[in-house]
């Protein structure tokens, strides 16, 4: 039985200026499961992923045509809130980018701008947040200290919490290992995996290997069109398409 | 990086090519040496024992580097468990070579009865299956495979024909029970090696197609 999906893209198309940057993408992101997306440089991954917050919307010559539906609610109908819908769809960059604040500041800051004042409230709230992101342990005797003294491991899971803390449905990661050690990698796969449990993840990697373990449903784009999508098993191991079977085993890209 | 996989992908696959072509040639060549009584080259066979043994080693070790190294997907992936099983399977069509060109010294003393009719054709079967199966294995055209159920039902047959009348020389003359039983080994062998031709048929169909077949 397929999944129910939480997000679905109808003929989506998004140009840069003259540049058509994705092409008529029809795609299903399965709720409580991750999402992969893969393709060489340039491909319209990061920015597909940017559709699904309306990232977007904050480069001028960006133009888009067709539905993105989140909950079966179409993100670009007149009267959706844009801010509610970032606190629907969390994002993980891909260079860690906590605030230059304490590492309590920077969970709590999202929940006070959703106007949580209560102190006892947001303490739990960012113990939470941050035992959901495998961090707690490593910084409950440093919580406000500067979160710029944390490792890039640490750092990154921290952003994690920060995106945790306003009680998303959907986290974009937009290749939040690249510029972590294997180490912190191991400790960021292994926290999107239980992430599942509650939240649906969509994550756009160059690493294959990764986009292997981690994820549940592959994307493979190329030059702004979703050549193949399938369950992660089928795509690594006997793609359909010839342009995903080369990108795979590196003869391309 | 993909480049030098590539290379070296396509350097171990051509030489487990040659490993299963050794193998096959220690399978024929201990049927001839049975057949034609020759000793000398029965014991040529077993001396390529330990070559197969160690082919086995070296082409498995270089198969676990590429995946540590390499992790390939896909297709590169489906070469990489085919020629692992290939090379698994033609240790143990080399050693059936082996275990033929061993039984006959065996029989040399053993008084004299007619050969097994069927033991030159079986082996005749079993070989150009093994052939069939290297050359799909090389380039990938599935062709020579694909009547592989059919053949192998055949061989089965000549191993139930083999074995009663094995049989029936044995009750009529039991002084024929050793040499007798030799024979049923050897077409015993003989019939293994050709299943083990149809597993490798099936897994070079899923190296190439990325389908499961399985051959009756």
């Amino acid at each position: 039985m397929t999944p129910e999906p939480i997000i679905s893209t109808h003929d989506l198309n998004l140009w840069y200026s003259d540049t058509h940057a994705l092409q008529s993408i029809f795609m299903k992101v399965s709720k409580n499961h991750v999402t992969a997306l893969i393709g060489p440089s340039g491909c319209g991954k990061s920015t597909l992923l940017r559709c699904f917050n309306r990232l977007n919307d904050l480069i001028d010559c960006v133009r888009i045509s067709g539905e993105i539906l989140l909950d079966n609610e179409n993100i670009h109908a007149a009267g959706t809130d844009v801010v509610t819908l970032r606190k629907k769809v969390g994002m993980v960059f891909q260079k860690p980018n906590p605030f230059p604040k304490s590492v309590y500041e920077n969970v709590a800051y999202g929940p006070r701008v959703h106007g949580i004042k209560n102190k006892v409230e947001l303490d739990t709230i960012v113990e939470q947040s941050l035992r959901d992101a495998a961090l707690w342990d490593e910084v409950r005797d440093r919580i406000n200290d500067s979160a710029l003294g944390l490792s890039g491991g640490q750092q990154q899971r921290l952003c994690i919490a920060r995106t945790l803390a306003v009680e998303p449905e959907v986290i974009l990661m937009d290749e939040p290992c690249s510029a972590l050690d294997p180490i912190a990698t191991a400790k960021i796969e292994k926290l999107i995996d239980t992430l599942t449990r509650d939240y649906t993840v969509i994550i756009v990697t160059h690493n294959m290997q990764q986009a292997a373990r981690v994820s549940d449903y592959t994307g493979f784009m190329y030059l702004g069109k979703l050549i193949e999508f399938g369950q992660t098993n089928q795509i690594f191991e006997n793609p359909q398409e010839d342009l995903t079977e080369n990108y795979i085993t590196g003869r391309f890209g | 990086m993909s480049e030098k996989f590539h290379r070296e992908l396509k350097g171990l696959k051509q030489e487990t090519t040659e490993m299963v072509r050794f193998a096959r040639e220690m399978l024929s060549e201990s049927v001839n040496a049975l057949i034609h009584q020759d000793f000398a080259k029965a014991r040529q066979v077993v001396s390529k024992k330990k070559h197969i043994k160690d082919l086995t080693i070296t082409l498995e070790d270089r198969t676990y580097q590429l995946i540590a190294l390499y992790q390939p997907m896909a297709k590169d992936m489906r070469v990489i468990t085919c020629t692992l099983k290939m090379i698994s399977a033609a240790e143990r069509i080399g050693r059936y070579g082996k275990d033929i060109a061993n039984m006959v010294k065996h029989l040399q003393d053993q008084p004299d009865f007619t050969q097994p009719v069927p033991i030159p054709h079986m082996a005749d079967q079993v070989l150009k299956m093994i052939d069939n199966v290297i050359s799909a294995f090389e380039t990938e055209n599935l062709e020579g495979i694909k009547d592989f159920s059919s053949r192998d039902d055949t061989v089965d047959a000549l191993w139930h024909s083999i074995f009663r009348e094995m049989l029936t020389f044995m009750m009529e003359n039991p002084k024929t029970i050793t040499r007798g039983t030799y024979s049923i080994m050897v077409a015993r062998y003989l019939e293994r090696s050709g299943d083990h031709a149809c597993k490798m048929a099936e897994n070079v169909h899923y190296m190439v197609t990325g389908e499961r077949i399985e051959i009756k």
